[in-house]
């Protein structure tokens, strides 16, 4: 064993370069897929985790406790294998405009439970107790939050009744946003009965259906009002995550195969180049399994280290992107949780090792058949010349003869050559992905983004005191729109309204003014343009079942409203939908605009705007348009393992230059004697990859059209959006036609210095070796 | 047969020639001169330096001291570019072990020496096929050097370095590889092309070979000419 790791550290010395190739490859490769099988696992396993440890709900249902009273419905829910909590009085109570303050909206779910624990739906009291009498709230927050609010009472609207806050404690099932003692619920006017089941199997949309419908079965049709499953809760909660994952996926599983690539094409040309040397270890004593043990020793060193250091340094990159992927609204709730896990770094600590070994092991057992006689006089006789036919026409061709012979040389080693090619459609593939990938996200950032460039907020807080503007709603729109540089200005409402038939309240963001459609992208149908019309996200649209045409009813203190879906918009907030002034006044009639968004002439400065705004209206806060950050991310990201691994690619083509250069010393050095120019052999050197370039980009392209076409609609279904054509209507031929240089870009990059190299080689030196 | 005192020109001039690999002295102060049409054979032990004069001479290798002239052109103080050209154009050289392509042919391994040059394939092929004929080989010119024999090989390396009519042709070691047939024969060919004007600097161990071809020889010793005589040819 002593003797294989002395032989194996000697390679190691020996061949530094390809150690160095092998370490660099595994590197990227590994980082790649610990960021990449991180945020595969983040996306579900800390939602399972905090789901599990509190035994929360498979599904939330509403009932009308009109139709079933709490006693048939408690009846109802004893069924087998069904655990249940409940059921629970659910009222909406509507908070004045000083909810906000405790980052409630103005309206809330409460419900009148007795304590926090319970067979499903276990409750993370994390500060303060239960409410145990009337006049007690408990508040759904998470434990990241202050507890300063304890002791303060809930802004109710005028004649509601007196709460005060004595607890925090977090639901990840979001069955309610506070919860009071059950004598303090009738005084709330509960208008529905909340029951939380947890059902033996729980995989799929369809079996908790069938689990509810034997729970309601016996219950009067119509008592059903509303029910959520905790998949789709799963599902929101973790999208931001799933939009990232294809592509870094594609990353991983792109670097692992041009590092076993690589691997292989090095450990062969170590094997084919040092037959002698393997001749020798034989007839010192060395065993055939020896031999093989030291080149599997010597891969195992960079493959191990390079490993390490990539595991490193996935974490390390993991921590700040992870923290970027889970916040939000819906993501946030985990970001705590949220790590590189153990496992992920035990498999590609272990596995990408593995991988390197197994891809080494295969051209090694070459040195296992081989004979020693035979491995010590390999290189000593003519060998018998490679594609001959391809060779003889291209010495009469017309081609000057570097370039001909250039053209020539991949033949001679075909295996390697395939090898090498293989690298560089990867490359390829990568760079085309990634080319698509980066134009589609920048439509999506840049869609829209020319609507407005200020936004400027109806109020100001001072010292944690909010101000109102000086001016009355019309006067501020017209005070805007008259400052100079402004072309346009929309002025935005936000209200919450019930969804009549849904568990849960939605966003009605109505809208005034020059530009209705404030830059969102509209993917189906068209603009709202009567009262009762609306326009909707995907999100929206996929979560709740409804198609463009379809009518649903928002309530809002009692009225009711009917709105038909008209249109669906490029948005991944599952809450909101937009509206005209009117339909928002009918509902809402004392609500103000929150912001004011204005359009710029071309080329004003957002800030100067954002400076006069102030200065016109002291109770205002404008805020210039920031970047978009998701966009950056994800093109930042790409671009950056598009070129790491790009880079491996070139590694690749320079590992197969410097061995060619090594097996083809005596040929060069003949070629020189005959009067070839140091230029003459670079040209040779660079044309032989350019060929495997060409063949690359040929191939390559249509591979990364591929990937683009199965990961970018997983990446938009991951967030529940539609994107619409043009934004993936992304491979016209000026584009085609700059991605089929970029295989020939990797050749040539790879190819350069070890061609220089061997265009400089010393001729007496070569042919003296001989 | 050209001898020293023919009055031809002089087309190489090697004036206190040094070489130093390291601490190793190849050659230590070596002058001599060699007149066109001359057949001057290089004889000395192994390690004496010979092939590293014939290397200097091929601009091959540079001297770390001394001056090396040929045709008037001091091959030291060559570039890179200069040198390739001069050896495409002026240099033909033939090897012990021949060195050939092996992906190319006979008559591909003859034609590429003028295709380095820029001459068009059909014209560089229709030469190379009148050499290999005059060589005894063209029946042999879609061969590859792996079913050759080595009398063969060494044929048509003789081809490939007459191609572009040079006007020295060095030979290290030409019949060291060459069982005593074939060596005959390239003795043979050598001879003849001499006895037609070609210049020619012959390294070899094979003091036949040296009476048969050569009319004068050097003889080098730890890196210097340590005699020089003038041979009968044994024709």
């Amino acid at each position: 064993m002593r003797a294989v790791w002395r032989a194996a550290r000697a390679a190691v010395r020996r061949r530094r370069l390809q150690t160095l190739v092998i370490a660099l490859v595994t590197l990227t490769s590994s980082a790649a897929m610990v960021v990449a099988l991180g945020l595969l696992d983040a996306a579900s396993a800390p939602f399972d985790k905090v789901f599990g440890a509190q035994r929360g709900p498979h599904v939330v249902a509403e009932f009308d406790p009109a139709k079933a009273g709490g006693e048939r419905l408690a009846r109802a829910a004893r069924q087998p294998g069904v655990e249940a909590a409940g059921p629970f009085r659910q009222a909406t109570v509507e908070l004045s405009d000083r909810a906000m303050e405790f980052g409630l909206g103005a309206q809330i779910t409460v419900v009148g439970r007795a304590d926090p624990g319970g067979p499903v739906d276990r409750l993370d009291l994390w500060a303060g107790r239960w409410a145990t009498r009337p006049g007690e709230v408990v508040l759904n927050r998470q434990s990241d939050w202050t507890p300063d609010d304890l002791g303060k009472r809930l802004p109710m609207r005028p004649g509601g009744p007196s709460l005060t806050v004595v607890g925090f404690a977090f639901d990840l099932s979001r069955t309610a946003d506070a919860w009071v003692a059950p004598e303090q619920i009738g005084a709330l006017r509960p208008a529905a009965t909340q029951l939380l089941l947890r059902f033996p199997d729980a995989s799929s949309e369809s079996r908790l259906r069938a689990g509810l419908d034997t729970v309601t079965e016996t219950l009067p049709a119509g008592s059903l009002t509303a029910s959520r499953s905790y998949l789709s809760l799963k599902h929101q909660v973790s999208s931001s995550a799933r939009a990232y994952t294809p592509y870094l996926m594609a990353f991983g599983i792109l670097g692992v195969v041009v590092a076993v690539l690589i691997i292989v094409n090095v450990v062969s040309g170590a094997v084919i180049s040092g037959f002698r040397q393997i001749g020798v270890l034989r007839a010192l004593g060395y065993t055939p399994w020896q031999v093989v043990g030291v080149h599997l020793a010597w891969i195992a060193v960079p493959a191990v280290l390079g490993c390490a250091l990539g595991t490193a340094a996935g974490n390390a990159l993991a921590r700040p992107f992870f923290r970027s992927v889970f916040m939000g609204p819906d993501a946030g709730v985990l970001h705590d949780s949220v790590s590189v896990s153990g496992r992920v770094n035990a498999v590609t600590l272990l596995g990408l090792p593995a991988v390197c070994l197994l891809a080494a092991l295969v051209p090694t057992l070459r040195v296992h058949r081989m004979p020693a006689a035979r491995a010590i006089s390999a290189g000593s006789a003519p060998r018998a010349g490679r594609a001959l036919r391809l060779q003889r026409r291209l010495a009469g061709s017309a081609l000057p003869r570097p370039v001909s012979l250039g053209m020539g040389l991949p033949f001679a080693r075909p295996g390697r050559s395939a090898l090498t090619l293989a690298a560089v459609v990867l490359g390829v593939t990568t760079v085309t992905f990634a080319t698509g990938l980066a134009t589609t996200m920048d439509r999506f950032g840049g869609a829209g983004r020319d609507a407005y460039q200020v936004t400027v907020y109806a109020s100001r807080f001072d010292d944690g005191r909010e101000i109102e503007p000086r001016h009355p709603d019309r006067e501020l729109h017209a005070l805007l729109a008259g400052l100079p540089d402004a072309t346009e200005v929309t002025a935005r409402a936000d209200v919450e309204v019930g969804l009549v038939g849904s568990a849960h309240p939605a966003i009605l963001e109505g809208r005034r003014g020059d530009r209705l459609s404030l830059g969102d992208v509209l993917t189906a149908g068209r603009w709202m343009r009567g009262d009762h019309e609306i326009v909707a996200g995907s999100a929206f649209l996929r979560q709740n079942g409804v198609r463009v045409g379809d009518r649903i009813t928002l309530e809002k203190g009692g009225q009711r409203r009917p709105m038909r879906v008209v249109g669906e918009v490029m948005q991944n907030n599952a809450r909101v939908v937009l509206t005209g002034w009117p339909a928002l006044a009918a509902l809402a009639p004392d609500e103000r605009p929150v912001a004011y968004h204005v359009r710029l002439r071309e080329g004003a400065d957002p800030a100067a705007y954002a400076r006069a705004a102030r200065a016109a209206d002291t109770g205002v806060s404008p805020a210039p348009r920031g970047p978009d950050n998701l966009t950056r991310t994800i093109v930042g990201s790409a671009t950056a393992l598009t070129l790491m691994l790009a880079l491996v690619s070139a590694l690749g083509v320079f590992n197969t230059v410097v061995l060619n250069t090594r097996d083809r010393r005596r040929d060069l050095g003949t070629l020189k004697s005959m009067g070839m120019t140091p230029g003459q052999v670079t040209l040779m050197t660079v044309t032989s990859m350019a060929v495997l370039g060409v063949l690359g980009s040929l191939l390559g392209i249509p591979l990364g059209v591929a990937g683009y076409e199965l990961v970018v609609p997983r990446m938009a279904d991951a967030v529940d959006i539609t994107l619409p054509a043009f934004m993936t209507d992304v491979w016209r031929a000026p584009a085609l036609a700059a991605l089929a240089l970029a295989g020939v870009a990797i050749a040539v990059a790879g190819a350069l210095v070890p061609a220089r190299r061997a265009g400089r080689l010393t001729i007496a030196e070569v042919l003296r070796g001989e | 047969m050209v001898t020293e005192d023919s009055g031809n020109e002089i087309v190489v001039r090697l004036d206190g020639v040094r070489k130093e690999y390291g601490e190793t002295t190849a050659l230590a102060g070596v002058s001599l001169e060699i007149r066109a049409g001359e057949a001057v054979a290089v004889m000395g032990p192994s390690g004496c330096g010979k092939s590293t004069l014939l290397n200097m001479i091929a601009g091959l290798d540079r001297p770390t001291g001394g001056s090396v002239v040929v045709h008037g052109e001091n091959v030291g103080e060559c570039g890179e570019k200069r040198l390739a050209l001069y050896r495409r154009h002026r240099i033909g050289m033939i090897f012990q072990f021949f060195n050939l392509i092996d992906d190319l042919s006979a008559l591909d391994n003859v034609a590429l020496a003028a295709q380095l040059t820029g001459t068009p394939a059909r014209q560089a092929r229709r030469r190379a096929v009148e050499l290999l004929d005059e060589l005894g080989v063209a029946d042999r010119r879609n061969a590859y050097p792996a079913v050759l024999s080595g009398g063969e090989r060494q044929r048509v390396a003789v081809a490939r370095a007459l191609m572009n009519r040079p006007a020295l042709l060095l030979a290290d070691e030409p019949t060291g590889a060459l069982d005593s047939r074939a060596g005959e024969q390239v003795m043979d060919l050598l001879l003849d092309l001499n006895q037609i004007g070609q210049t020619l600097i012959l390294v070899t161990h094979d003091a036949r070979l040296a009476r048969r071809c050569a009319g004068r020889l050097i003889e080098l010793a730890d890196g210097r000419v340590t005699g020089e005589q003038a041979l009968e040819v044994s024709a």
